[in-house]
């Protein structure tokens, strides 16, 4: 099942093959697994769309294997979006992966407390346009 | 013997414990009953490396997936809209964004200056001392002079900052020569009352560990506990009794930790939402009005894409600035009322994958190249409309399911209009054009945002005639001795923008004029 499970999720996220790790690397695919025990019906969804892939799933090129996916979610929409969903939790919760999107982006590996980020003051000159334009709410009374 | 309090809330949300705040008073025993229990902010999500799952646990936003300890089902198989409510103390602000904006003084006059919906038996101007007060207590930071709105007080604190995103589209809004002016927002952008400064760090959405996001129970409740008042957290009104002729409420059945009990009560204050106070009410308020006219804010979201990082995901997601040249309504234009185009800003890399505020990155190989794209270069705009009252849009109760209470299950029962949908169809059109003349290569629209039913408004409208309404200007319950409703439900008109000041607002004039007749101080309100 592990073997089957890696491979399905090296289907779903398989990387770039350069600064991208594909999911069923690393312990992504037992964080996927834990993950899906803690979430109502997720545990079951997973087993379904494993139990429906082919035997030789693995040793398929990415192309068959994503065609072959692509009917099972047709046919179980509800059960392979909870698989996807919770693919996509493990993979983005992952330090690899956030150590990855750090040196990409510059989004930092850490939580956003405590330290945030600078809160610089407001520029008023940026809304001269804006008050130059006037008034433009109804008085009633 | 059977405890008595001057004053029951049901409900320790916005408008209850701003309520509650209000109507204390020496000699006046006033108890707060919140189904929910507290949330300590201090531990919020935001500390974790996971924070973004919470969003789909924890802190959902819809209590059906959420389902919580305090959470009641609702039924929205009618409902073009999903329930996007929090029941704890502290309410649906503990799950929000802590955008502040008031109603304008045209919101309250719809009927006269439009001919549309009707006008409200009070004022802008009546208000405006209390939005005041409440503007004091939530914490709010702003910038007056707005020339969209009234001139109003200053704000208790200078304007949080704009981002490299939001400046893009305040550009954009100038060279269209439309309106935009940073958001009003219950986010402290300097330190006050043991509230730290907000330090930009932006899922605001999952609580706010520094207390510099306000919600109610930030805000309102150590004041309020302060002069007296009593909460009881974790206690769920079941039942209401009354006197034979059913127009005086004797008390209120609970059930709590222990078992169940009652309160012998003189008045009985509802804060509780439409869904929620409709799960107790509904046998209680005969008027043919109770229940109907549910207004929401039907929202598209409409997303640009921008071919460089914008970092947009520095800063509260959903309290930076609006855009409110949509607002006032314009024949013109096909449709009666007006939109607010609302800037939210981008989100977190799983919440990103996942679709943030549109389609979900694709699976397969495709995936990352979409991702990059997408993560940190995104801005979008809410069109928030104004919706009309339609009494086919309701909330009412399920005739067989119960919750684990006992109590009937809501339905929600609403369709968008055909006003609302002219008016999202020229707003989408209006979103996309300041994001393309921000710079936006690509533009993703969610025509109709179905986690939207945050701002439940209408179901029990106030009126100075118990034909045309359900309650008075205080919110007093026609045709009852001792009942108020002072949540959204008594909105008139739903505005462009979100209601919570409002509300608000509405609890605390309604809370003096209570405190006020007890204490002998002014006319009685009834």
């Amino acid at each position: 099942m592990t073997d089957r499970l890696i491979a399905l999720l090296n289907t779903l996220l398989p990387g770039d093959g350069a600064d991208w790790p594909s999911a069923g690397s690393d312990a992504m695919a037992a964080r996927t697994i834990e993950l899906a025990r803690g979430a109502p019906g997720v545990s079951d969804a997973l087993t379904a769309i494993l139990n429906a892939l082919p035997d030789d799933f693995g040793t398929l090129q990415q192309t068959q294997r994503e065609d072959i996916l692509r009917g099972i979610e047709a046919d179980r929409a509800d059960q392979f979006d909870a698989v996807v969903t919770v693919s996509y939790n493990a993979y983005y919760t992952t330090p690899r992966i956030r150590d990855v999107i750090e040196r990409l982006t510059g989004y930092e590996n850490r939580p956003p407390q405590p330290l945030g980020y600078e809160l610089e003051p407001f520029d008023e000159s940026l809304l001269d346009a804006v008050k130059a334009r006037g008034p433009i709410w109804r008085p009633v009374d | 013997m059977t405890e008595t309090a001057d004053i029951a809330i049901v409900g320790a949300g916005a408008a209850g414990l701003a309520f509650a705040w209000s109507a204390a008073a020496p000699g006046l025993k006033i108890v707060v009953l919140e189904a929910g229990g507290t949330v300590d902010q201090a531990r919020a999500p935001s500390l974790r490396q996971d924070w973004e799952l919470a969003l789909q646990t924890t802190f959902n936003a819809n209590p059906n997936v959420r389902q919580g300890p305090a959470d009641y089902p609702v039924d929205d198989t009618e409902s073009a809209i999903h329930p996007a409510i929090f029941n704890a103390v502290g309410g649906s602000t503990i799950r929000w964004g802590a955008h502040f904006p008031r109603f304008r003084p045209s919101d309250f006059r719809r009927q006269s200056l439009d001919g549309a919906a009707a006008d409200w038996p009070l004022s802008y101007s009546e208000l405006e001392p209390f939005y005041d007060t409440n503007d004091e207590m939530m914490g709010v930071s702003g910038l007056s002079g707005d020339p969209a709105n009234p001139p109003r007080a200053p704000r208790p604190c200078p304007p949080l900052p704009l981002c490299a995103a939001t400046e893009r589209l305040a550009g954009a809004f100038d060279r269209l020569g439309w309106h935009w002016w940073p958001s009003d927002a219950a986010i402290l952008s300097k330190a006050s009352r043991e509230r730290a400064s907000c330090n930009n760090c932006g899922p605001c959405g999952v609580g706010c560990p520094l207390h510099a996001r306000a919600s109610a129970d930030i805000a309102y409740l150590a004041a309020a506990q302060a002069r007296g008042i009593e909460l009881r957290a974790g206690t769920a009104v079941v039942e209401l009794e009354r006197t034979s002729n059913g127009r005086t409420i004797t008390g209120l059945r609970y059930k709590d930790a222990d078992g169940e009990g009652q309160i012998a009560c003189g008045e009985v204050v509802f804060a509780g939402n439409a869904l929620g106070n409709a799960r107790l009410l509904d046998s209680i308020v005969d008027h043919r009005l109770f229940g109907r006219g549910l207004m929401v804010h039907p929202t598209a979201i409409v997303t640009g894409l921008f071919d460089e990082s914008v970092q947009s995901w520095r800063g509260p997601f959903a309290a930076a600035m609006v855009c409110q040249q949509f607002c006032e309504s314009d024949p013109a234009r096909g449709f009666t009322g007006g939109f607010q185009l609302q800037a939210l800003r981008g989100q977190g890399p799983l919440t990103t994958a996942l679709g943030g505020y549109g389609l979900r990155v694709p699976w397969g190989q495709s995936h990352i190249p979409t991702f990059v794209a997408r993560f940190g270069q995104t801005l979008s705009l809410t069109v928030t409309c104004d919706d009309l009252c339609e009494e086919h849009n309701r909330i009412a109760l399920h005739e067989t399911a119960r919750d684990r209470l006992g109590l009937p299950v809501p339905r929600l029962i609403y369709r968008v209009g055909d006003n609302s949908r002219k008016m999202l169809a020229f707003g989408i059109d209006r979103a996309t054009e300041a994001l393309r003349a921000a710079g936006a290569r690509h533009i993703d629209v969610n025509p109709l945002t179905r986690n939207a039913g945050f701002h439940l408004m209408g179901t029990a409208r106030m009126s100075s005639s118990d034909a045309l309404g359900v309650t008075n200007s205080y919110g007093r319950v026609f045709g009852m001795d001792n009942l108020s409703i002072v949540d959204a439900s008594t909105f008139v008109t739903a505005a462009a923008v979100n209601p919570t000041p409002t509300l608000q607002a509405i609890a605390l004039r309604a809370a003096t004029a209570m405190r006020d007749s007890h204490t002998g101080t002014e006319k009685a309100v009834a």
